[in-house]
């Protein structure tokens, strides 16, 4: 018997609804936001249209610019970092390693901690007096430094900080990947006379593609929402050098009270992301191997 | 009318009727009664003097029936809780503690409640209770809204909060350093400027510890040496002045003790600065009052015992800052009267000196001046001097600070700090950020 049309929806229409109404939700009321002078402790009744000038005001704010580059540039070091070390510690631990349960655990820490915490714990690695980095560069004859004193330090223990609690995650994605590729191709790799660096460029990685460019986009969208390591470890500073776009959304929100210009902001950031991710999707195609 | 007789009488306007209140009370457990099994949400921060406080919390209960739950938040993440929860009809909040700052913002909110009928309330208020012997600067600083510049002492002001962790800012300098290169502590800033470079050179340590990390730990620094030096963020109409020559010059002060500071001071946030002062690792340490309570506790100190107290050095005149917490109730509150007799037991003469003896922060002259807390903390014969210096009104304390503060100064001041632009440019930049947040702000016309 052939199942009715309407079936699957009825299926798949509860699980559809609350996920439209939970990212649309959202969605609605940030930009509906965006439109209105309105601060916390305050009702709603109060807040005033001002129709698009928060988004015109947005666009003009150098601060906005200004994070944004930092933003871009910050999302590209940290995923293209993490990228290539998640992989290689893919690669290099995807066998029958000695120890393999325990490394794998390890690498995945990381991950599981809160961004409070990690940003609390770079904080004090990174302190100048009293931090690991400087003592142990102090055991070779240097002096102190002062890590998130300086601009390009500073910037340099963001990302340091991103890359050592994400790339874990990159490479779980990785070794999962991996253990799905077909063994009876690397056989017949490894038949042809292929060495280990050829199987790896033109055999593995192009067979786990998907896998690679749908971790990309998940770390490149969650690098744009990066908040409470950055909050904690330099809070925007020096001067400003630090203050990637979701950060100066907060402060712009919870410090200047103007929840308004703070939505029209996120919208901005939001065209970003999904104009970023779009770019992402239509160079990888992951789901080009599955349409053939 | 004098700022500080003002503070008296509006202290003893709220306190006006107690006298004919008393009879009605007396001095025994009555008031308490009819709260008995209520229990007070306290919102308060993660904070040395609201851990000395929560000691005190068990004995509130045993002698009233009224029970205390506390939410202890980081600083930072306190307001917000604050703003959502006080902004909802019904909050979860009786007290809350609150940062000076946010004392304007939470009145133009109509979040918090006037404390003037409680204390009018003849079966609330303890007739005990000695408003007059509460810090007055304490009181104009941190309780009052109102008045001729909406946040100090005068005709209008009114009293929605009183101190709890109140503070000023003194000196502290290492008296066995001192004395081993025969050095005297600095009196004036010219004195200041001298000591810091031969501090750093002949002590090995760092001369002076600061705060210094962008946003408002960098601009509470530079207003410490803005407001001696004589200069003021706004003049009388609100127009920025900060990039005035005083800016400047208290900018260049500032640099100066980070450059001969500790290493990385343009990073340093409260803590860090505390520590490097515990640690062994500065001479000098010129900020809150705060200190007082660790300097001789060995569990975060190396320097317990090696270290005296002095005023807050003078420029133009002698000046520290006033500043803190305190605690109000919110207008959502639902056991107001409840909060209302927590708040003045805990802030009454006893229970001052109680918390003082844990390790808290004092808010009453009569603590400061009990013998036997003298003897325990002899820097309060310093901390009273200096509270004659102590300037309610060192930085401006309007509902657009914040985003001044963090988004605009503390931008220009950390610039300077790191060398990426002259004290002068970066001041002189923010001048139309900071005029264009007034001119929203209706302070200044569009």
């Amino acid at each position: 018997m052939r199942t009715p049309r309407w079936v699957p929806l009825v299926y798949l229409g509860p699980a559809v609804v609350v996920m439209a109404v939970a990212c649309l939700y959202p969605l609605l009321s940030a930009l509906q936001l965006g439109f209105y002078d309105w601060s916390m402790g305050t009702p709603w009744a109060e807040a005033r249209w001002v129709g698009i000038d928060a988004f015109v005001a947005a666009f003009r704010d150098a601060a906005v610019w200004r994070s944004l580059v930092t933003t871009l540039i910050f999302a590209a070091v940290c995923v293209v970092a993490e990228m290539l070390l998640g992989i290689a510690l893919a690669l290099a631990l995807e066998g029958d390693v000695r120890g393999m349960a325990f490394f794998r655990t390890l690498f995945i820490l990381p991950m599981m901690i809160a961004p409070i915490a990690v940003g609390l714990t770079w904080r004090y690695l990174f302190d100048a007096q009293f931090g690991l980095l400087n003592a142990l560069i102090g055991l070779f004859g240097a002096a102190p430094v002062g890590w998130l004193a300086q601009e390009q330090t500073a910037f340099i223990a963001i990302i340091i900080a991103d890359i050592w609690q994400w790339t874990p995650f990159v490479f779980i994605m990785m070794i999962a990947g991996l253990a799905n590729v077909d063994s009876s191709v690397l056989e017949a790799a490894r038949i042809d006379g292929a060495t280990w660096w050829q199987t790896t460029m033109r055999v593995k990685l192009p067979m786990i593609m998907h896998v690679i460019a749908i971790t990309l986009l998940m770390r490149l969208i969650d690098a744009f929402r990066v908040l409470e390591v950055i909050y904690i470890l330099t809070f925007g500073g020096p001067g400003d050098s630090t203050e990637i776009l979701s950060l100066h959304i907060y402060k712009t929100a919870f410090v200047g009270q103007r929840l308004g210009s703070a939505a029209a902001i996120s919208v901005l950031l939001l065209v970003v992301v999904a104009a970023l991710s779009w770019a992402a999707l239509r160079l990888s195609n992951p789901l080009k191997d599955d349409d053939r | 009318m004098k700022r500080r007789t003002f503070v008296e009488v509006a202290g003893g306007s709220a306190l006006g009727l107690l006298g004919a209140g008393l009879p009605l009370i007396g001095h025994g457990q009555d008031r308490y009664a009819r709260y008995k099994g209520q229990t007070v949400v306290m919102s308060i921060p993660s904070h040395p003097h609201y851990d000395a406080m929560a000691k005190l919390l068990p004995e509130f209960t045993r002698q009233t029936g009224i029970k205390v739950e506390t939410d202890r938040l980081a600083m930072a993440r306190m307001k917000d809780k604050q703003l959502l929860e006080m902004a909802k009809p019904s909050g979860d909040y009786d007290l809350a503690c609150y940062v000076v700052m946010w004392k304007g913002e939470y009145v133009k909110k109509n979040l918090v409640r006037e404390l003037d009928p409680f204390f009018k309330n003849a079966a609330l208020v303890d007739p005990d209770y000695d408003f007059k012997d509460l810090v007055p600067k304490y009181v104009e600083n941190i309780g009052l809204v109102g008045g001729p510049k909406g946040y100090l002492a005068g005709p209008g002001a009114k009293l929605y909060g009183l101190p709890y962790g109140a503070e000023t800012s003194i000196l502290a300098y290492r008296r066995d350093v001192f004395a081993k290169l025969g050095l005297k502590p600095p009196e004036t800033y010219a004195d200041l400027e001298k000591l810091l470079p031969m501090l750093k050179e002949k002590s090995g340590m760092g001369a002076l510890t600061s705060r210094g990390q962008a946003g408002h730990q960098c601009v509470h620094a530079w207003l410490l040496h803005l407001n001696p030096l004589g200069g003021k963020v706004f003049d009388d109409k609100w127009n920025p002045r900060f990039n005035d020559a005083v800016g400047v010059k208290a900018l260049k002060t500032l640099k100066l003790i980070s450059d001969t500071g500790p290493v990385g001071i343009p990073g340093y946030g409260q803590g860090e600065m505390i520590t490097s002062f515990l640690q062994g690792q500065a001479a000098m340490y010129l900020d809150s009052s705060l200190i007082f309570g660790q300097v001789n506790d060995p569990a975060k100190s190396k320097i317990g015992g090696q270290v005296s107290y002095a005023l807050h050095p003078k420029g133009v005149r002698y000046s520290s800052q006033s500043g803190g917490l305190g605690l109000a109730i919110p207008k959502n509150a639902k056991n107001a009267d409840a909060a209302f007799l927590l708040l003045q037991w805990l802030t009454s003469k006893a229970q001052d000196k109680a918390v003082a003896k844990v390790g808290g922060v004092p808010t009453r002259n009569s603590t400061l001046t009990d013998l036997e807390m003298v003897k325990q903390y002899p820097e309060y014969i310093t901390l009273r001097q200096q509270l004659e210096y102590s300037d309610p009104d060192w930085r401006p304390i309007i509902a657009e600070w914040d985003e001044i503060n963090i988004q605009a100064l503390g931008v220009a001041v950390s610039e300077a700090l790191t060398g990426k632009k002259s004290p002068e440019d970066a001041l002189n930049g923010m001048v139309p950020k900071v005029t264009d947040i007034m001119k929203r702000g209706g302070y200044l016309q569009a």
